[in-house]
């Protein structure tokens, strides 16, 4: 395996010359999925996944059905993450984690 | 001439005015100068000093009236039976007129003196008050008067005779004897009886109703029924169905003719009563036999005859139910072969259209058979084959459906295509389990979308826009979603491509690299089912790290997944006699590339070096060995221990292919899978429709429960009771909602 990865990456480029090897990789249509990269898939405020839009926004997502980016998930300090929507609501009751009652401040926000 | 009161001799006075009434009551030529003077005459009489002779006057112009009735009667009398009717007539022409204009001549009186003792509207309606004492007779209009003395003096004594002569001569004209002359005769005496009582404030036409119109009505309605069942006799029903509608409309037209405006319906209903209604039963039985061979002639007929009956139209509704029914099922019922889902739903729009025309042809798109179809319609496409098997629509809708937005659809124009497309909703609003139909949808889509197969982008999301206005945004939200990922997929890979160009790497991949980023929770897919994690050939590590650097640069907190299962790759292999460019599965790329390093491999060192469990690499590495581009040391099934080597004598016409990947093989488990992913949604989504309810309801009976939920989820599917039951003990159990104690079928809220 070794040897081979030293092969390849000396001659990578082996596109349009008669190549000396069996076979020339020309395409890759590639698929990949991308998900939130949460450690709880499910919203704990709302119970909805957090792939999904929440609650409240697909009950108001009537008009926009082709960006759901303003439905994003956010992490916390302490690492739970949840709907954005779901918790700016909620810290304007509690300004603590629902899941670990530290204060909650804001990670990170999904994009 | 002075308007002043004064004294008159009202007998040498009447004897004038008398003279002059005598001559307009019988149209004789009265000169303008004559009736002025008579005019006056009246108002000085009723004037007169030093009393007024208006109800001497009144009184003895009641008496001329009489006397010059009864005169008018002996002459119509004395032409004997035949000639009684025109007799009446010209004397009743005669009459009318004059005593309109005497009336006229006497406006004096009227206005002033009768009048005042007239009782008002309000006291008509309201009852007299005690004013009138018993002996009391009340004063009537001249003209009044005068109808009234016809109406005692003259339709009193001929009366019998009248109606009788009258309905003579309307049988004579149905019979087709009459002469044209008598029908003016005729209508004038019906008239006539209405005109005598059109002054009074109701009842108006009391006496027409009661002295003409119901014998007559009984008359007809006799010659109705001798008709109808001479007809039946004689003929078949085209014939009677025919003979009535026929006779239907010259009642109609012969009641505008003779009759007072009221009469017209009382006829035709009376009509319909006879020759339809009485033999509805016969009606109807024939019925079922024109409905079943179709004979539009009949049933053209037929409707217009039995829509006025109450309920006439029921059992043609319940027959033409049963037979669309038994007729699509016969349509759908024998297909078989390649292309069944074309087959099915092909003829079922064959059944739908031809049935609504006729409906609309035939029935005048009358809204009850247009239900019939309807529920035939959807009686056949959510036929089950048999108890326990689902029923064959949704699967076979959603294959149409791609069948015609692939690209190998052939021979079709684009517009074509859309018209099918829009058709084919038809069938999908009769479709009961159309969550069936959306999982199945998903996962064509899914494949079509991914290997690129959709003929136009446009037609894809055309119909993604009919289902949501069939169904609603709920039902098409995840079809939108992977239909919006592709074109964010393709922004994605225009700026990564232009981001190597800037950094002057956009040959450092050293393949065409094209990826589609999928979000999670919208498709139906699974993730790649691997023991471990797949180990990429080297050649695409690159792509894979730089696309993933990339990715995260562009986006916060997401993580990317590769499906390997679902890529493909592109192969030129140089080692044949010609080059082939070969599109193959990343897995059996990977197996490929193997070969570089070695020319013999067994089966458990290559699944050991690509990290996949032997299972997969078997399924793989079987559909390179199917198709020649791989040799196996003994023949059979792929063991462990099998040694796989390339075939270098490999010869294929075509120098561009694709080797048919596992994913497209196990179709017939794909539906199984379907079916049974649809029942734990089905579930899931009746629990939370019984929490919703229960939540707003608190307390419910579960007759009552069970009704709610079948309505709410009747949009997407027709859920069986049974579920229902078991998804009410699945929420009991987790404590949603409880038995209340005092009713074993009731439920409330748990909070």
């Amino acid at each position: 395996m070794a040897d081979s990865e030293q092969d390849n990456t000396d001659r990578g480029d082996g596109d349009n010359l008669k190549s000396d090897k069996l076979f020339t990789l020309k395409k890759w249509n590639a698929v990949a999925m991308w998900s939130w990269d949460v450690e709880c898939d499910t919203c704990a405020i709302c119970r909805v996944q957090v792939m999904d839009a929440c609650l409240r926004c697909q009950a108001e997502s009537k008009k926009d059905f082709y960006g759901r980016q303003d439905c994003v998930v956010v992490w916390g300090e302490c690492n739970h993450s949840f709907h954005y929507c779901c918790m700016s609501l909620w810290v304007k009751q509690n300004n603590r984690c629902p899941l670990c009652q530290q204060e909650w401040s804001i990670q990170r926000m999904g994009k | 001439m002075s308007l002043k009161p004064k004294k008159v001799d009202f007998r040498q006075t009447w004897n004038v005015l008398q003279e002059t009434v005598k001559g307009v009551i019988t149209l004789a030529d009265v000169p303008r100068s004559t009736w002025n003077d008579r005019f006056s005459d009246v108002y000085s009489l009723c004037v007169a000093n030093p009393e007024p002779f208006a109800d001497r006057l009144y009184n003895e112009t009641k008496c001329f009236l009489e006397n010059h009735v009864k005169q008018l009667l002996t002459k119509v009398q004395a032409q004997g039976e035949t000639g009684l009717l025109q007799a009446y007539h010209r004397a009743w022409t005669e009459y009318s007129q004059g005593i309109n204009y005497v009336h006229r001549l006497y406006l004096y009186l009227n206005q002033q003196h009768i009048k005042k003792q007239k009782l008002s509207e309000a006291e008509m309606i309201y009852g007299t008050s005690s004013t009138a004492s018993p002996g009391f007779e009340e004063q009537m209009e001249i003209g009044e008067l005068g109808l009234d003395i016809w109406k005692n003096k003259m339709i009193a004594p001929l009366r019998t005779s009248l109606v009788t002569l009258l309905l003579e001569g309307i049988y004579a004209d149905r019979v087709g004897e009459a002469q044209s002359a008598s029908t003016d005769v005729i209508r004038g005496v019906i008239q006539s009886f209405v005109r005598v009582e059109e002054y009074k404030m109701k009842g108006q036409l009391d006496m027409y109703q009661e002295m003409f119109e119901a014998p007559f009505l009984e008359a007809s309605g006799n010659f109705y029924s001798r008709e109808a069942s001479e007809l039946l006799q004689q003929s078949d029903v085209t014939r009677y169905m025919e003979r009535v509608t026929w006779r239907l409309s010259q009642e109609e037209l012969r009641a505008h003719k003779f009759l007072h405006i009221s009469s017209v319906p009382k006829v035709r209903q009376c009509c319909e009563e006879k020759m339809v209604a009485a033999h509805v039963a016969w009606l109807h039985s024939e019925a079922d036999l024109m409905i079943e061979n179709e004979r539009r002639r009949d049933l053209s007929l037929l409707y217009p005859l039995s829509r006025p009956l109450p309920s006439g139209l029921t059992p043609l509704v319940l027959k033409l139910t049963q037979h669309i029914t038994h007729q699509g099922l016969q349509a759908i019922g024998p297909l078989q072969g390649e292309n069944i889902h074309t087959q099915f739903v092909e003829s079922m729009l064959d059944v739908h259209s031809k049935y609504s025309e006729l409906i609309k042809e035939v029935f005048k798109g009358d809204q009850a058979f247009i239900g019939a179809l309807d529920k035939a319609c959807s009686a056949v496409v959510n036929h089950r084959p048999a108890p326990r098997q689902p029923a064959r629509a949704p699967e076979l809708l959603a294959k149409y459906c791609d069948s015609l937005l692939k690209k190998s659809a052939k021979g079709a124009s684009e517009s074509e295509i859309e018209e099918k497309l829009a058709r084919s909703i038809t069938v999908f609003k009769y479709v009961d389990d159309k969550d069936v139909f959306q999982k199945f949808y998903a996962r064509m889509l899914a494949k079509r979308l991914i290997h690129q197969q959709s003929q136009s982008m446009d037609a894809e999301e055309a119909m993604i826009d009919r289902l949501k206005q069939a169904c609603g945004y709920e039902f098409t939200n995840k079809l939108h979603r992977m239909f919006t990922d592709m074109s964010v997929s393709a922004d994605l890979n225009a700026k990564f491509t232009t981001i190597l160009r800037e950094r002057k790497e956009e040959n450092k991949l050293g393949i065409g690299f094209v990826v589609y980023v999928l979000q999670a929770g919208a498709w139906p897919l699974g993730l790649p089912p691997s023991p471990g994690p797949f180990h990429v050939p080297q050649q695409l590590e690159k792509s894979v790290q730089a696309f993933e650097s990339f990715y995260h640069a562009q986006f916060s907190g997401r993580k990317l997944t590769w499906l390997h299962h679902l890529c493909q790759g592109e192969l030129k292999f140089n080692y044949l006699k010609k080059p082939y460019l070969v599109t193959v599965q990343t897995y059996q790329m990977a197996l490929l590339l193997l070969f570089e390093h070695c020319d013999a491999i067994s089966c458990r060192d290559a699944a050991i070096s690509l990290r996949l469990s032997h299972e997969q690499l078997v399924k793989h590495a079987a559909s390179l060995v199917d198709c020649k581009i791989l040799k196996k040391s003994v023949e059979g099934e792929l063991e462990e221990e099998t040694v796989l080597t390339l075939n270098f004598e490999y010869y294929n016409k075509r120098t561009k292919f694709r080797v048919t990947g596992a994913l497209q093989r196990d179709a017939p488990h794909d539906a199984e899978a379907t079916h049974r992913s649809v029942d734990d949604d089905r579930k899931l989504y009746l629990q939370a429709a019984i929490v919703r309810i229960m939540k707003s309801r608190k307390l419910l009976r579960h007759n009552q429960l069970v009704q709610e939920v079948l309505g709410q989820s009747k949009v997407t599917f027709a859920p069986s009771i049974g579920m229902i039951k078991k998804c009410i003990e699945a929420l009991i159990d987790k404590q949603y909602i409880e038995r209340t104690p005092n009713s074993a079928d009731e439920y409330s809220y748990v909070a």
